[in-house]
């Protein structure tokens, strides 16, 4: 970081950048612009260009029109070193560090020079101090396979600004933290700006612009629609530009009716993890008709491991789970979404998209099991007459014959939770079980996913509802179970919700009973 | 529709592209570029002695193209169809000559049954280790390919050995195991019909029944399938031992229909053939039909340029190399540009 200029110095602006993939136009004449000393939030929905956009900045793709100038003279930036070259670093939202190596040896990778020990251990002297200055606790000995994602999120920054940046992007940083670590990292990154560095900061968490931000640009449909300043505005005019119109907010949860109905238990249920360790130790809970719970916890704390034993897809090493009141702790998954049990997986690529088959194929798949009639035969044509009430009602972009991977990642998961809910649709147990589900959506399509979960308690079914989104849990869940290092250490009732002693209970801070 | 036409005019330019650089590999051997394509289109097509040698070709290749299309489809690289052809023809010959003194007509279709049979029994062992074990199917079905030429080569030297013919050939199958002729004149064998049937049913259970959604769905994305309540297991096991159902078929026809027994070299390469096929055809039978009609033209011409041009045989090979070169050319090319 080069002496602190003053704060209204532009250091970086974007003019009028586009960019097309195909026939779809992801930027149209983008552009904004940064001081010197400032955080930067570029705020927008999901496929508004926000990443497009600063991938275009740090060389990642190159524009099909438009300039960018640094300190007032035009840049020429066509790969990633002439990003580096220009001081522009950026963390992306899924990190790209070497999971062997030690947090040390990923922030100096290719920064070595000769392979002398001495260099090294200076270097190594070098990288302590800025950690230190700018309040990083971080093992730097430690691999980073072994650091918790908030941890490996410091990495990625000390990363960055140790190859001397002046502009860094952070590309939606505080997904992956509590609030705790949030509020922290947002500290940290106005030390780092009140002594020069200017951060772009993406993201679509409005409170986080407005409580942390100097000045926000607002992307949509791969425009920039304005910058304001954040002391001058308000959430509901950041929202309104945003998305262009206004959006209801998310119904709270369903009055919930007694009824004793269990439709999961869960009892003292082990999962076996890597290493010999329980990734999930004696977990016992139940769910009941009409009943959203909530499991909060920082990733990696057994979430996925307990999810995958509920679904079918992980065996158990203790206990038992019972869906209706008969134990399915043996039984094959397919048996289990029979009985009505619908998983909205985290990992939506991953374990819930086929890319390259039809919109309507992703949504007969799991369905096609428990359909009645038909039989053996596959009718296409039906199959996608019967996608077409879906696609209308979910308001899926696309068609029924669309490939589901050229979708973006709202509308794919608008197919996963149409899917699921047919699923649960058609057993007499119906129970949801969300894993992240508005990870990474924009605001309509989240505000759409919870409406459809609320829904799904609303008609007497059952939602589990495993988020890293704290606010979510709130807002949604009548109970709250806390998971800490795979065991539920706490089972909070709605009127005990408090998002800073949950979080103190997510970071183990008080392992009570 | 446009899309039908640019795959189209894709193969047009890379068989130009191809035939360009075969004319240039002639004339590079002071061959004469005409005569040489008059002789390669003739041989293959112009004469019915030659489209029949060419409907005979396609028959193994069609039938290894869906062997390993059909795994494609469910992610999987079936690399053991040659293994597999031996194993239904060593299945089809076995039954046929312990059945020697039957004179009933029904032995053939029988023989055909049993060397179907034959190439799945062998294709269950890669299908069941990799569907429970997780064992690389691609290892297992390539090293039973080596299980199943010395096997081929004991039993044609070996036990069912013709004494009188001094090489690796077994004796001849008895008359009522051998599959009708199409044409004798000609030369041509019904094969191509069970071919041709099988390239159909592929296609239905792919694309109409629910058994083969949950195949394309696997291999689409294993997980995906998993999770969505397809038992994978079962579905990866099935579809690697259909594939070695239509691989033995190829490999039993070749014995009751061509060669009345079985023979160390009874293909010679066709597995491998069978890759590029399904590959070219993007493992779809349409596709798969078509580019085995395309390789068994290429093999029968090329083969005859050996003779009346005075090209090596390797000729061939260097054709359908310059030839798949250019369509990944081509593709890699669109796909770039996208």
């Amino acid at each position: 970081m080069s002496g602190p200029p003053t704060r209204s110095t532009e250091r970086l602006r974007l003019e009028a950048i586009s960019k097309r993939f195909g026939a779809t136009i992801a930027l149209a004449e983008a552009g904004f612009e940064v001081r010197a000393g400032e955080i930067h939030a570029l705020l927008g929905e999901n496929g508004a260009g926000k990443t497009t956009l600063m991938n275009v900045l740090s060389g990642l793709y190159h524009a099909d029109a438009g300039r960018i100038w640094l300190d007032g003279r035009p840049a020429e930036i066509a790969e990633p070193r002439d990003a580096i070259r220009h001081r522009i670093g950026m963390v992306h939202q899924h990190f790209e560090l070497i999971p062997p190596l030690t947090a040390l040896e990923n922030v100096i990778i290719g920064q070595e020079g000769s392979t002398l020990l001495l260099r090294r251990e200076r270097q190594a002297r070098g990288v302590a101090a800025l950690a230190a200055r700018f309040g990083f606790e971080v093992d730097l000995r430690a691999p980073v396979a072994a650091l918790g994602l908030a941890d490996q999120q410091k990495v990625e920054i000390l990363k960055a600004i140790f190859r001397g940046v002046d502009i860094l992007i952070l590309d939606e940083p505080t997904t992956v933290l509590t609030p705790q670590e949030a509020d922290a990292l947002l500290r940290t990154l106005r030390t780092m700006a009140s002594e020069g560095l200017s951060v772009v900061f993406i993201s679509h968490k409005i409170h986080e612009v407005l409580g942390h931000c100097d000045r926000a640009t607002v992307m949509r449909a791969g425009r920039s629609v304005g910058t304001v300043d954040a002391s001058a505005t308000t959430e509901q005019a950041l929202v309104e530009m945003m998305i262009g119109e206004r959006v209801a907010r998310t119904a709270a949860p369903a009055e919930r009716e007694v009824d004793d109905t269990v439709l999961l238990r869960v009892d003292d249920v082990t999962v076996a993890g890597r290493g010999g360790l329980p990734a999930v130790s004696h977990a016992r809970f139940s769910i009941g008709r009409g009943e959203v719970v909530g499991l909060a916890g920082v990733d990696g704390n057994g979430q996925r491991e307990l999810v995958e034993a509920i679904v079918g897809l992980r065996r158990v090493t203790g206990g038992r789970v019972e869906l209706g009141g008969r134990n399915v702790t043996t039984t094959a998954v397919g048996d289990r979404l029979a009985q009505g049990l619908a998983y909205i997986p985290e990992d939506r690529l991953g374990d819930g998209a086929l890319p390259s088959m039809s919109v309507a194929e992703n949504l007969f798949l799991g369905v096609h099991r428990l359909a009645r009639g038909g039989g053996l035969t596959y009718r296409p044509a039906a199959i996608r007459a019967g996608a077409a009430a879906p696609v209308r009602d979910y308001a899926i972009r696309g068609t029924a014959t669309t490939p589901l991977g050229m979708l973006s990642g709202g509308n794919i998961q608008k197919v996963l939770i149409a899917r699921a809910l047919a699923v649960a649709g058609h057993g007499d147990t119906p129970l949801v079980v969300a894993h992240n589900p508005t990870r990474g959506l924009d605001v309509r399509t989240t505000e759409f996913v919870r409406r459809c979960l609320v829904d799904v308690s609303r008609r007497r079914g059952g939602v589990f509802l495993v988020s890293s989104d704290l606010d979510e849990l709130m807002q949604l869940a009548h109970r709250i179970l806390v998971l800490f290092r795979g065991a539920i250490v706490a089972d909070l009732p709605s009127t005990a919700f408090d998002a800073y002693e949950i979080g103190r209970l997510m970071t183990g801070a008080a392992a009570r009973a | 529709m446009r899309n039908a036409l640019a795959e189209i005019a894709k193969y047009a330019f890379a068989f130009a592209v191809a035939a360009l650089a075969g004319a240039v590999l002639v004339a590079v051997m002071r061959g004469d570029v005409l005569g040489a394509y008059r002789t390669f289109v003739w041989s293959s097509l112009g004469t019915a002695g030659g489209f029949a040698q060419t409907l005979n070709k396609m028959c193994p290749l069609l039938l290894g193209g869906l062997a390993v299309g059909l795994a494609l489809r469910g992610g999987y690289f079936n690399i053991g169809v040659d293994g597999q052809i031996y194993a239904g023809a060593i299945a089809a010959t076995g039954v046929a000559l312990a059945l020697e003194t039957v004179a009933n007509p029904a032995l053939a279709p029988f023989a055909v049954v049993v060397g179907v049979l034959g190439g799945a029994a062998f294709a269950a062992i890669p299908a069941v280790l990799r569907a429970w074990w997780s064992v690389n199917e691609i290892f297992v079905t390539v090293m039973l390919n080596f299980v199943a030429v010395f096997l081929t080569e004991y039993l044609t030297t070996g036990p069912w050995n013709d004494v009188m013919a001094g090489e690796a050939i077994t004796r001849l199958i008895p008359d009522a195991a051998k599959l009708p002729m199409l044409s004798v004149r000609a030369g041509s064998h019904v094969g191509i019909f069970l071919a041709l049937a099988s390239a159909v049913l592929v296609w239905l259970v792919l694309e109409r029944t629910r058994w083969g959604f949950e195949v394309r769905a696997l291999g689409d994305n294993e997980r995906a399938a998993r999770v969505a309540g397809i038992r994978t297991a079962w579905v990866t096991a099935a579809v690697l031992v259909a594939s070695g159902a239509l691989a033995g078929l190829a490999g039993a026809i070749e014995v009751t229909a061509l060669h009345h027994r079985l023979i160390l070299g009874l293909t010679p390469g066709y597995g491998i053939m069978a890759i590029l096929i399904a590959v070219l055809g993007k493992a779809r039978p349409l596709g798969i039909l078509a580019a085995s009609f395309a390789m068994a033209i290429l093999l029968v011409g090329s083969d005859s340029l050996q003779r009346s041009v005075g090209l090596p045989a390797s000729a061939a090979l260097v054709f359908q190399a310059l030839i798949v070169l250019s369509v990944l050319f081509v593709d890699a090319k669109r796909s770039v540009r996208a």
